[in-house]
């Protein structure tokens, strides 16, 4: 294995580590939201065995909180896996919209993330032929550079716009100040290039511009990036 | 026992059903429970207020739980506090201990250890408190050996307020 490929395969690793943590990370947080709620069940029982008064509505209260968590789980176990089987095969048939989406619930999980807005085209068809999982790797990294700059409480503007040759336009806007020296942009445009993805960033740094091709028929080499 | 009497905690999470369980379990074993759902919040709560222990979230959006950590320990001498994380790693354990946690607990855990752990801040900001009044000392150290868990903290409680 040559430098570029190792260099790549570390790359490509690390991605999948840090999707790996975010999701064990929400995972642990709605097992301890049921287990501190399914206690809380089992104290407001040993009361009512007591004797003591509770009030009823805690307990629907808490049975529709372990529903809701139960069921937030399922959704986080399934983009797991939807991530998981991205790597199957490498150039395929994708929906642009479904892979927008799952990586900004997945980057959603981040303590820093923003709040997004997605402006969809109507009845527009978005397959794409690409790298199912560098194109997600590369939206992450956009969606992680938008939310450093942008913060918490403020909203970023996703929107999509087809191309009359079919390539796909992803603009990122409302976003910070992009340009820091601390954040990835080599990588960025190192990824962006093992697909074929032109970015452009406003001249005021706050729009992200990425011209997604209709179809690509290999992945190229990241390259010695980072 | 009246509120006074009662171990006053501090519970700062942005995971608002979270927060609102272990609040409500931690009231029914008698503690005096405020709750947090963001750093800037629970910084506004201890500025407003007393307390003998928090509990804080590490992963929070903003405020996060070093700063929080941080602010708390800087405007409060003999607050002992407890960090609470779902993304526990080697650094941040480092961190916090140098900061001055008392202790650093990996969701999900047992809420009885928890408690457990509370109990145990609490009798070390006391004997921090009383580090220069051996009388006291004494009485502490007594009062920890053959008790209850929670008789020894309605005793230690008494102590405190005495102090205050």
């Amino acid at each position: 294995m040559n430098n570029a490929n190792d260099i790549q395969n570390n790359q490509d690793l690390a991605f999948f580590g840090k999707i790996n943590a975010n999701i064990s990370h929400e995972l642990k947080n709605i097992l301890a939201i049921i287990s501190e709620t399914a206690g809380l069940l089992n104290d407001l029982t040993v009361l009512a065995e007591k004797g003591k008064k509770v009030d009823m509505d805690m307990f629907r209260t808490c049975s529709q909180d372990i529903e809701e968590e139960i069921q937030r789980g399922f959704a986080t176990v399934k983009q797991m896996n939807t991530f998981s089987h991205s790597v199957d095969t490498s150039v395929k048939s994708v929906n642009l919209l479904n892979i927008l989406k799952l990586m900004i619930n997945i980057a959603g999980f981040l303590s820093y993330a923003s709040k997004t807005r997605v402006n969809p085209p109507q009845d527009a068809e978005l397959m794409i032929l690409t790298c199912p999982y560098q194109l997600q790797h590369l939206i992450y990294q956009v969606l992680v550079v938008a939310f450093k700059t942008t913060g918490t409480g403020e909203e970023i503007q996703i929107s999509i716009y087809p191309e009359k040759n079919g390539d796909v336009r992803i603009i990122f806007s409302d976003l910070g100040e992009l340009y820091d020296e601390k954040f990835p942009i080599d990588k960025i445009f190192a990824i962006a290039a093992s697909i074929d993805v032109k970015i452009f960033i406003a001249d005021d740094f706050q729009t992200f511009d990425l011209l997604i091709p209709e179809a690509i028929k290999t992945v190229t080499m990241m390259g010695a990036h980072d | 026992m009246s509120t006074e009497n009662k171990i006053k905690l501090l519970i700062v999470d942005d995971e608002v059903k979270f927060l609102k369980s272990i609040s409500s379990r931690l009231e029914l074993q008698d503690f005096d429970v405020t709750s947090a759902s963001n750093g800037e919040e629970a910084i506004a709560c201890a500025e407003n207020g007393f307390f003998d222990v928090a509990v804080v979230d590490f992963r929070m959006p903003g405020i996060d739980g070093v700063q929080v950590l941080k602010k708390l320990k800087d405007r409060h001498k003999y607050l002992e506090i407890i960090i609470l994380t779902g993304h526990a790693t080697i650094d941040s354990a480092v961190e916090s201990t140098k900061l001055g946690a008392f202790q650093y607990i990996e969701k999900p855990y047992a809420f009885d250890k928890l408690v457990e752990t509370i109990k145990d801040a609490y009798e070390a900001r006391l004997k921090r408190k009383f580090a220069h009044n051996t009388k006291r000392n004494r009485e502490i150290q007594k009062l920890s050996i053959g008790s209850s868990p929670l008789g020894i903290l309605k005793a230690l409680a008494r102590l405190d307020d005495e102090e205050k």
